[in-house]
């Protein structure tokens, strides 16, 4: 009976863990797209100040993203 | 002496099947960062290669599973192993051979268990491991990938769908880089760990090793080898079939199905699930195609997952029963193995040679 309590308690921290992580790391990444996407569109629109922005909005995305990368393998060595 | 040669043989036959499993999954390790031009084959299978052999040092924790948590590890001798093992190749070569998809890890826990159950009866199996580590959360996770694909390819859409096409695909594509090389990282780290823990409990049983003790290096080192050698050898023949046999999509579609499958089988793992990686990675490409229109899913391998999940256990441990049976005619020395093994590699050749004469099997085992 405790076992089974301890592998429905794991399995529900995986199924956390895989959404936060795939889902996560699907929203970071996409934000830097966009990022990368606008500031491409406003570079050529000659708007400097704004594409500056969206850059800078795809340097932190694309941070975050291998930030949570990082993170997640390091959860995984540590056991 | 005779408990040496059947550890030796133990070993050398859950070695060829972690080379057989390596063989089988490149498909589905490098199959949508190829399909969608994120990375040459050469590239991409090379690259998988490397990460499932360096993805099988990171975690013992299903080699821990496999060896403490499935079987009775105070009852099992090595030739319950050596028959579980024979049980979960057969199971995947009668599959390879008719063109049925199988879980090459559903087989070698099949076979484990109906060896053992053979032997020993019923009290061989731990029941709350078996069904709370494998059998749940093996209709768990394909499931999951599944879910986690389709948010994530709707999150894709909402976020970037009004962006030119060319950048985004374009930066999609350097995103399954990565996120390709973490599914094979993933990979190896789940697939080379129940070879891992086969040996490890072979050990026990021969009384190597103490109940409950860690794989040692040599073992984690060679599983790794192996599986990776199978990974390198199984892209070659998956070059000459790119276009026919793997899935169209499109980069977002292949980055989020590759996330989605590296986070659940990564997240396992750690918990120490040992999971079907093909199941898996099928759910979130499936999942990713589902969000764009249902009618990209291939629902018919949907279905013959299911029905690979249901029939390979019985039918692995019907086989590894058997095995046991046949094994034990000739003595409980190492005569029966000996004898097994060669009729083994007999029988193989011989589907082989005939396989070849037929053609290429449609569809191959998985892990």
């Amino acid at each position: 009976m405790s076992a089974t309590i301890v592998e429905s308690r794991a399995l529900l921290e995986t199924v956390i863990a895989s959404v936060v992580a795939g889902v996560g790391v699907t929203l970071v990444f996409s934000i830097a797209i966009w990022g990368v996407a606008r500031f491409v569109d406003l570079s050529r629109g000659e708007r400097p100040v704004a594409a500056t922005a969206a850059a800078a909005v795809a340097a932190v995305a694309l941070a975050a993203t291998a930030a949570v990368l990082v993170v997640g393998i390091l959860v995984m060595t540590g056991k | 002496m005779g408990s040496d040669v059947i550890l030796v043989i133990v070993v050398g036959t859950a070695l060829a099947f972690d080379f057989t499993n390596g063989f089988h999954d490149t498909a589905n390790v490098v199959a949508t960062s190829i399909s969608t031009g994120a990375a040459r084959p050469r590239v991409a299978i090379a690259m998988a290669a490397l990460l499932n052999f360096a993805g099988a040092f990171i975690s013992i924790s299903v080699a821990a599973t496999v060896a403490n948590d499935v079987v009775n590890a105070d009852v099992i001798t090595p030739t319950i192993v050596f028959a579980g093992l024979i049980g979960a190749i057969a199971w995947n070569l009668v599959t390879w051979y008719f063109g049925l998809p199988s879980s090459s890890s559903h087989a070698l826990i099949g076979g484990v268990v109906g060896s053992a159950v053979a032997a020993v009866g019923f009290d061989a199996v731990l029941a709350d491991g078996l069904v709370g580590k494998v059998l749940i959360p093996a209709l768990v996770a394909p499931v999951l990938a599944f879910t986690v694909a389709g948010i994530s390819i709707g999150l894709i859409y909402r976020i970037v769908g009004g962006e030119r096409p060319g950048t985004v695909t374009r930066g999609f594509k350097y995103g399954q880089v990565v996120s390709g090389g973490l599914l094979a990282l993933a990979h190896g780290t789940n697939d080379a760990q129940k070879t891992m823990g086969v040996i490890t409990l072979a050990l026990i049983a021969n009384g190597s090793l103490s109940a409950g003790a860690d794989p040692p290096f040599w073992v984690i080192a060679s599983a790794a080898t192996a599986i990776a050698l199978g990974t390198y050898s199984g892209g070659w023949r998956i070059i000459k079939t790119t276009g026919t046999r793997i899935i169209k999509m499109d980069a977002a579609q292949g980055f989020s199905s590759q996330g989605a499958g590296s986070a659940v089988i990564l997240a396992s793992t750690h918990f120490g699930f040992p999971l079907s990686t093909t199941h898996v990675i099928n759910g979130g490409i499936m999942g990713a195609g589902a969000a764009k229109r249902l009618s990209a899913v291939r629902w018919g391998v949907a279905g013959n997952i299911v029905t690979a999940w249901v029939l390979t256990l019985p039918a692995a441990a019907g086989i590894g029963a058997l095995a046991y049976g046949l094994t034990r005619i000739f003595g409980t020395g190492a005569l029966g193995p000996v004898v097994v093994t060669v009729a083994s590699l007999a029988l193989i050749a011989a589907l082989f040679a005939r396989r070849a004469e037929r053609g290429a099997p449609v569809t191959a085992a998985g892990g």
